[in-house]
């Protein structure tokens, strides 16, 4: 009885979200022929990058690719400390 | 002219073989006369599924190699009229025949025949290319389970690179059971996912199993699901518009039927 | 079908011509080779001799000669006897279940309902022209011929 009333209630939670979830982000990989580990790289760039023009919040730095649809959207979420006023560019 | 469609899946062991067999078993009882093409070479199959295993004598590198006639390699099944194979060879490799190869065999079947439906290996190395080259429709096959979908996945992009655009999707052994306990991928879910059209859904059913071990195909049975839901898929080839059924709700009332009728 | 050693992938033994003993030509027609091992599917011999085979030959495997094929185990796969035309050659196996029977130019095929295992050796050969299975006598003529 307490089986069936925790399936039932638990019915949103099934493994087969779980399962959902993982091939969503599996396929967004494959299908861009992105690694996590590029992934990683292209994290680190965008950190340079971005760093010489603001300070970030380097350790909430988020970088993902996002599918809706048939398109695959790069989407960065990068909070702003403050900004710098002169960009000290590396010559 | 005939129609060339190639069943392939890129995991093994999602039923493409089954898959193959049924939808060519189907077509041939309603009239058609079809050609099946094994190109699993080096590990044939669907002879011992079709239960023709034993009346092989030339196969389909015989047929590329020019040792003998189309004719006379393909074999006509026990049952049905108008059903045919071409068998896979055993004793050699995928290499033994070449993508222009089958282009030029599936342009003479499709001179004699309605429907020409190839069982594509697993994988996607060569024999998946020879499989597909002279195919003009793909019947992708899955199950409800993350590595056969993101292998279809894979498969439908290869497909879509080989001038197959629009593959039809089969989703096989779903358990409806588990679907609704939320355990098991909805035919919704995988649909979401694939972003394909759907040709059919095939229920868990023993009755393959049954059926396979004696060499012959389910869909010739009139009282099972999984024959009904190949009788559809076949009818959809043929360009009819048979409705998706609820398999949830047709369970449910199967199940309340054999009930009052009776039976366990 | 030809009969000069095919090229095929899988394994294939060429053969080559041994000196037939003296007085036992009637016997030893041709050369013969011994396989000492199970053949698995995929697996083909294809051999311009006899062919004995110590082990089984499961279903999906081949053996082509152009003599007789001896089976020192279960015959399950495809086996072809006299390759080249010769109806005098025989198929023997200590079980013969054979996907395939060839002789010859003659093809059989087990009937589609259950074989029965007879569970003795038995032996194939053509018959007033069709291919019939016996069980195999060590007694009685042919012992008397190899004698």
């Amino acid at each position: 009885m307490l089986e069936f009333l925790s399936r039932l209630f638990s019915r949103d939670n099934g493994s087969k979200n779980v399962a959902k979830e993982r091939l969503r982000l599996v396929l967004v990989h494959d299908r861009t022929s992105i690694s996590p580990q590029l992934l990683e790289t292209l994290k680190a760039d965008l950190i340079q990058v971005v760093s010489n023009y603001m300070e970030i919040d380097e350790s909430a730095l988020e970088v993902n690719l996002d599918s809706s649809g048939n398109t695959v959207a790069l989407v960065a979420n990068i909070p702003v400390k403050g900004m710098k006023r002169t960009a000290n560019r590396r010559i | 002219m005939g129609e060339v469609i190639v069943v392939t899946s890129g995991k093994g062991g999602v039923g493409k073989t089954t898959t193959t067999a049924n939808i060519g078993a189907g077509l041939a009882s309603m009239g058609c006369k079809v050609a099946l093409v094994d190109a699993d070479i080096g590990l044939r199959n669907l002879d011992v599924v079709l239960g023709l295993e034993n009346r092989i004598v030339y196969d389909i590198v015989d047929v590329t190699s020019g040792n003998c006639r189309l004719r006379q390699a393909l074999i006509k099944d026990k049952r049905l009229e108008g059903l045919h194979l071409l068998p896979a060879a055993q004793t050699k490799d995928k290499t033994a025949v070449s993508p222009e190869q089958m282009r030029e065999l599936c342009g003479e079947l499709k001179k004699e025949f309605d429907y020409i439906i190839i069982d594509c290996p697993a994988g996607i190395e060569q024999g998946f290319r020879n499989a597909v080259a002279g195919a003009e429709k793909a019947v992708v096959v899955t199950t409800p389970e993350v590595s056969a979908v993101r292998d279809a996945d894979r498969i439908i992009g290869l497909l879509e690179a080989a001038g197959l655009y629009e593959p039809k999707l089969v989703i096989n052994r779903i358990r409806l059971k588990m679907v609704r306990q939320g355990d098991m991928m909805s035919i919704e879910d995988i649909i979401d996912i694939l972003a394909i059209d759907l040709l059919g859904v095939i229920p868990e059913d023993e009755l393959i199993v049954i059926t396979t071990n004696r060499g012959e195909a389910v869909v010739l049975d009139q009282n099972s699901r999984s024959g009904q839901a190949y009788r559809n898929i076949t009818r959809r080839i043929l360009g009819e518009e048979v409705p998706m059924v609820n398999l949830e709700e047709e369970d449910g009332f199967l199940k309340k039927l054999r009930k009052i009728i009776g039976l366990k | 079908m030809t009969c000069s050693k095919r090229d095929v992938r899988g394994e294939v033994i060429s053969g080559f011509a041994e000196g037939i003993p003296a007085g036992q030509e009637d016997l030893v027609d041709d050369n013969t080779i011994l396989v000492q091992r199970t053949l698995r599917s995929g697996q083909s011999i294809h051999y311009d001799g006899n062919v004995v085979i110590l082990g089984d030959l499961n279903p999906g495997s081949e053996v082509v000669a152009k003599g007789n094929v001896i089976i020192m185990g279960v015959l399950r796969g495809v086996v072809h006897a006299g390759a080249c035309g010769d109806e005098n050659a025989v198929v023997m196996a200590f079980r013969l279940q054979p996907t395939q029977l060839r002789i010859a130019n003659h093809i059989t095929r087990p009937p589609d309902d259950e074989p029965e295992d007879t569970g003795q050796p038995e032996m194939a050969r053509i018959k007033d022209g069709v291919v019939t299975i016996e069980a195999f006598q060590t007694g009685g003529e042919r012992q008397g011929k190899a004698n």
